[in-house]
């Protein structure tokens, strides 16, 4: 079986390491970005398995990298966790019609976030 | 009077002379003549009688009080319904002049009372619009009429059916008067010189018993700051959130790793541990800034002054920034050093302030940018005036005079960086509220801005540590 592939986006460098070592140490094949732009090169570059991103980020949010996301072919389909601190819940509407995998509130556990990640890939996977 | 008596006696003497003529007899002329002159002296004594009651009348009638002597003219029981007629005439004539007296008085607090009620109606910030059941407008104060339409001649502002931007006001009246309801509240958007205000508004039908039913008063209180303000502490709290919530998830994820044995070397253990303390501070740093804030605004905050020069401050600070400038590939140019620039000021604040310009400047300008720190002294006016320069993004002309205010954030910007908001607002507490000073901003978008503030030179001794403001 390939290794499974994980892209992680976060403005804040120690949460992307806090994630990568977790998944890598679990594993994942890890692409870290740190901006939605950067982000959405390396997946359509590198088609990972998923994507875990942070909500609030300069430049281009993760609700916005989502959606340039599902407007590509080859990135549509790919599930994306999202970790948010924000102090209000994501609005449901838009968290369903982006196919929001699920949202995960900071500060948050990197086993709660590993676990959430395979039960996502199961599922997809149809297990 | 005296006229008309000789015209009668000479009318008598001329009838007896004329008798005379006719009748030879001298006997009988003689009678004739002795008759009249004795008519002539009755008669005049009756009229001489006559003409003193009169002149006591008119004079008793000039002035009641005074009762004539002679009283023969007229009987006692005349006297005593003229005394009692002109008792009464007394009587109605007080009473006319009391009623007038009541009425002006009357008439002098109701002006009065009109006039205070105008004034108070005038001195409400609140617009009170009074309409009849046309729309007509019947009463609009000050803040009303501002509000309505400021430019308009009084005769033109007359109905609401002219007022273009009334639409809104209209159809909630028109609402309040149809259902006949006594009060009702809306919140409604009216569109003021351009600007879009909200209100709260309270529509009241007048009574049907009132000169004017089907008549509403309305009174429109703006709410447009509240809102302002209610968004701007929703969005601190969001932004405090975040800010708050990022340096815990790291320290919750790292201490997570560590528990289930994730660092599988000393170097990752030790790296992962660094990182929980790092952030730590961070969280401490960001916590003590909201403290800091909230601290001086109460004026509770420890000022601990003494002489410093205010370059060693800037350049200790831009050495604290300048790692930070380099992740972003920022050149930051330092002020060269001055002969005498000693204030008498907090350090730890003075650079806390610096640092807060700095991080900014950085934050907000793009990858090969250059900030620039200046130091001028102006030994005349006895202040100096530190100025940070950078060649970012710029802030739009319409919220430059609101980057000071706590929790305010660019709009335009916000996009670049993270922020609560509260970095210059605690420049601007440090600044103006503990140390006397002025900040100052100027910025062209595309180009950059320019931050700074003045503070008075040392001129003289330095106060020791002090609590609260500039005092």
């Amino acid at each position: 079986m390939a290794e499974r592939k994980a892209l992680v986006v976060d403005d804040e460098f120690h949460i992307v390491q806090v994630v990568a070592i977790k998944l890598r140490n679990n594993g994942f094949e890890v692409f870290t970005a740190d901006n939605g732009s950067q982000a959405y090169q390396l997946a359509c570059a590198h088609h990972p398995d998923i994507i875990v991103t942070d909500y609030q980020m300069p430049a281009m949010t993760g609700l916005e990298l989502i959606e340039k996301l599902r407007k590509n072919p080859d990135t549509a389909d790919t599930p994306v966790l999202l970790l948010t601190a924000r102090g209000f819940a994501i609005d449901p509407q838009q968290k369903e019609s982006l196919r929001v995998a699920a949202c995960l509130s900071k500060p948050f556990s990197p086993r709660e976030v590993l676990h959430c990640i395979e039960e996502v890939l199961a599922q997809r996977a149809g297990v | 009077m005296g006229m008309g008596l000789w015209g009668f006696l000479a009318v008598l003497s001329a009838a007896a002379g004329g008798i005379s003529l006719f009748v030879s007899n001298p006997l009988i002329t003689s009678a004739v003549w002795l008759a009249a002159c004795l008519a002539v002296l009755g008669l005049g004594g009756v009229l001489r009688q006559l003409l003193k009651g009169l002149e006591d009348l008119e004079r008793y009638l000039k002035n009641p009080d005074c009762m004539p002597v002679s009283k023969g003219t007229w009987s006692p029981s005349f006297w005593e319904s003229l005394q009692k007629w002109s008792a009464r005439q007394q009587t109605q004539a007080e009473e006319t002049r009391q009623e007038n007296s009541r009425l002006r008085l009357q008439l002098q607090l109701l002006e009065r009372q009109r006039t205070w009620e105008q004034a108070v109606l005038d001195s409400i910030r609140d617009a009170v619009l009074v309409v009849n059941e046309d729309n007509q407008i019947l009463f609009a104060n000050p803040a009303a009429r501002e509000l309505l339409n400021p430019d308009a001649v009084p005769e033109h502002f007359s109905s609401l059916e002219t007022i273009e931007t009334a639409a809104a006001l209209r159809e909630k009246i028109h609402r309040c008067r149809s259902g006949r309801i006594r009060h009702v509240r809306h919140e409604l958007a009216l569109n003021v010189q351009g600007q879009q205000r909200i209100f709260e508004a309270v529509f009241s039908c007048l009574p049907e018993s009132s000169p004017n039913s089907g008549g509403v008063v309305a009174v429109l209180h703006d709410i447009s700051r509240e809102r302002e303000i209610s968004q701007m502490k929703n969005e601190f709290v969001s932004h405090v959130s975040h800010e708050l919530k990022t340096p815990l998830a790291s320290i919750n994820a790292y201490a997570e790793m560590l528990v289930d044995g994730e660092a599988q070397d000393a170097d990752t253990i030790r790296q992962f541990c660094s990182i929980i303390q790092s952030q730590s501070l961070r969280l401490n740093r960001l916590i003590e800034d909201i403290l800091n804030i909230s601290r001086i605004e109460s004026g509770l905050v420890k000022v601990n002054r003494s002489n410093h020069s205010i370059a060693l401050i800037v350049r200790d600070a831009v050495e604290m920034i300048r790692s930070y400038a380099q992740e972003k590939n920022i050149t930051i140019h330092a002020p060269a050093p001055i002969l005498y620039d000693q204030a008498c000021v907090d350090r730890d604040m003075i650079s806390q302030a610096v640092i807060n310009l700095l991080s900014n400047a950085v934050k907000y300008t793009p990858a090969g940018g250059s900030v620039t720190v200046g130091l001028e002294v102006d030994e005349a006016e006895g202040r100096l005036r530190v100025t940070v320069t950078d060649t970012g993004v710029g802030i739009p002309p319409e919220e430059l005079g609101r980057v000071f205010e706590k929790f305010y954030r660019v709009q335009a910007n916000n996009h670049m960086a993270k922020g609560t908001g509260l970095g210059l607002n605690l420049v601007k507490q440090i600044i103006e509220t503990v140390h006397g000073g002025r900040v100052f901003v100027s910025s062209v978008v595309g180009q950059g801005s320019i931050f700074g503030f003045e503070l008075p030179l040392a001129l003289t001794g330095c106060a020791a540590a002090s609590v609260g403001g500039s005092s």
